[in-house]
């Protein structure tokens, strides 16, 4: 990359950490603004109590993204919903089936899973049989899901994280199994997969406001916060360059 | 060793590390090419690539991991007799006899481990891939059903694109082509860009968030 370019990264970088560290100061002293309705997250909302009402599963698909590689960020968006999940089953006792692709997502959702029960070892036990690592291979991941989907007493689906054409071989299945289903990728290519079978849908950035909107983070609602401003930076230079380019 | 000791000092870990590793970005080029401080660079770029180096032998055991995970979540099926229990007892077997094969024939890049691949894994990934098309086709048979004006304009469209796909379509209209090519490189495009512009911005907040110690998921 040029130096030109890093500096201009750094800069972006320098004022998104400045506003990151505003918005938190003013979430902090309790200036909460309102944040628009998601239906997908007001239905997930009620998943935990369907899981409960009916005994049947709850599955969390986090997709074949790593915690090693440029997909973190799906993957993390996926363990903030595992993260809300979690703490609903160490209230109500009914653990969410969890799969991923990739073991190092694995080692995430198990801790993710051990801080919601603090230190109750026997939930925590059980709470791990629930975490499952299919395969790595998408073709493999999306078998085994289909599997799981179709063999366990599934109730409702969610599948938020990275996922490529895999998507559709899953979410079909879920419909066909009538299984309740939420879905969210940041990958364009399977965005029309997602829209064609899930009932929610968490589209691009959405899925990353989800410890915003389900657990109310401070740190969450000010990186929301943040996004917001800075797309609105991005608007403002676009037109300006648009306006320049044409008067020039 | 306390757990609050502990989570501060997985805290501090990430931190350092992630700061290194970004540092690593910029100063790499800054300082070499502006400041000419070029041992700063030497030294962030050395312990970056030394974390990194580790990233891989983690990964590497978080896959052995993911092996005990597999094994033990079947056993515990097939313990409890759950649902299904046929397809552990498969995949268990399957798993041990793949296991014997790798181990007696010379590891995985023995013939008969290759066989395998080539022969079962392969052609069973072909075969769960060409689901796609008749899952498309289902998929779209449900999409393209026109509820409201939001689903009007996604059949709309769709069906100008697949008019516009196809050669014969000249026929019916000349102008398919080009305004499936419209739709592709203006509507659809302007879309894509924004919706990348939206997941750019929220992965930055996501690492950003890692960086500042306010999300911490790899501390329990």
């Amino acid at each position: 990359m040029a130096a030109e370019s890093l500096i201009f990264t750094l800069v972006i970088l320098l004022i998104f950490v400045g506003l990151v560290l505003f918005f938190l100061a003013r979430v902090r002293i309790g200036r909460v603004p309102h944040l628009r309705r998601i239906q997908a997250f007001e239905t997930l909302k009620g998943f935990t109590g369907r899981a409960v009402e009916t005994g049947r599963i709850l599955h969390l698909s986090l997709g074949i993204g790593s915690m090693a590689n440029e997909t973190t960020a799906d993957s993390l968006a996926g363990l903030s919903i595992l993260s809300y999940l979690a703490e609903q089953a160490a209230l109500t006792g009914v653990h969410p089936t969890v799969s991923m692709a990739d073991p190092t997502v694995m080692l995430f959702a198990q801790n993710v899973v051990k801080a919601a029960h603090e230190g109750d070892r026997h939930r925590v036990e059980e709470a791990f049989q629930n975490v499952r690592w299919i395969a790595s291979q998408p073709a493999a991941y999306a078998a085994g899901v289909m599997s799981l989907l179709g063999v366990d007493d599934i109730e409702t689906n969610v599948m938020v994280g990275n996922f490529g054409d895999e998507y559709l071989l899953m979410g079909e299945a879920a419909v066909r199994q009538d299984v309740s289903h939420i879905g969210g990728t940041s990958n364009p290519n399977t965005l029309p997969f997602v829209y064609a079978s899930a009932q929610e849908t968490l589209l691009g950035e959405e899925m990353f406001a989800a410890g915003a909107y389900l657990q109310k983070r401070p740190a969450h609602i000010a990186s929301l916060l943040t996004q917001d401003a800075m797309r609105w930076l991005v608007f403002v230079a676009i037109v300006v360059g648009v306006l320049a380019a044409s008067i020039r | 060793m306390g757990v609050r000791i502990r989570r501060i000092l997985t805290t501090v870990v990430a931190i350092v590390v992630g700061l290194f590793v970004l540092a690593d970005i910029f100063v790499s080029q800054l300082t070499t090419n502006i400041l000419g401080l070029g041992f700063i660079n030497q030294t962030i770029h050395g312990f970056s690539a030394l974390f990194v180096s580790w990233l891989t032998i983690i990964v590497a055991f978080a896959l052995f991991l993911g092996f005990i995970n597999v094994i033990s979540v079947h056993l515990n099926r097939i313990n409890t007799n759950k649902p299904g229990i046929i397809y552990s007892v498969v995949l268990l077997l399957s798993l041990a006899f793949t296991l014997i094969v790798g181990f007696s024939t010379g590891g995985p890049n023995s013939i008969s481990s290759q066989a395998m691949f080539e022969y079962v894994l392969q052609p069973l990934e072909a075969t769960i891939f060409a689901l796609l098309a008749l899952f498309i086709a289902t998929a779209a048979f449900r999409a393209f059903r026109i509820r409201n004006l939001e689903t009007f304009f996604f059949v709309l469209f769709g069906v100008i694109v697949l008019l516009g796909q196809i050669p014969l379509s000249i026929y019916l209209w000349p102008e398919f082509p080009v305004i499936k090519d419209w739709i592709l490189n203006v509507p659809t495009l302007a879309g894509v860009r924004g919706i990348l512009l939206g997941v750019a911005l929220g992965t930055i907040a996501t690492g950003l968030r890692i960086l500042m110690g306010a999300d911490r998921p790899y501390t329990d």
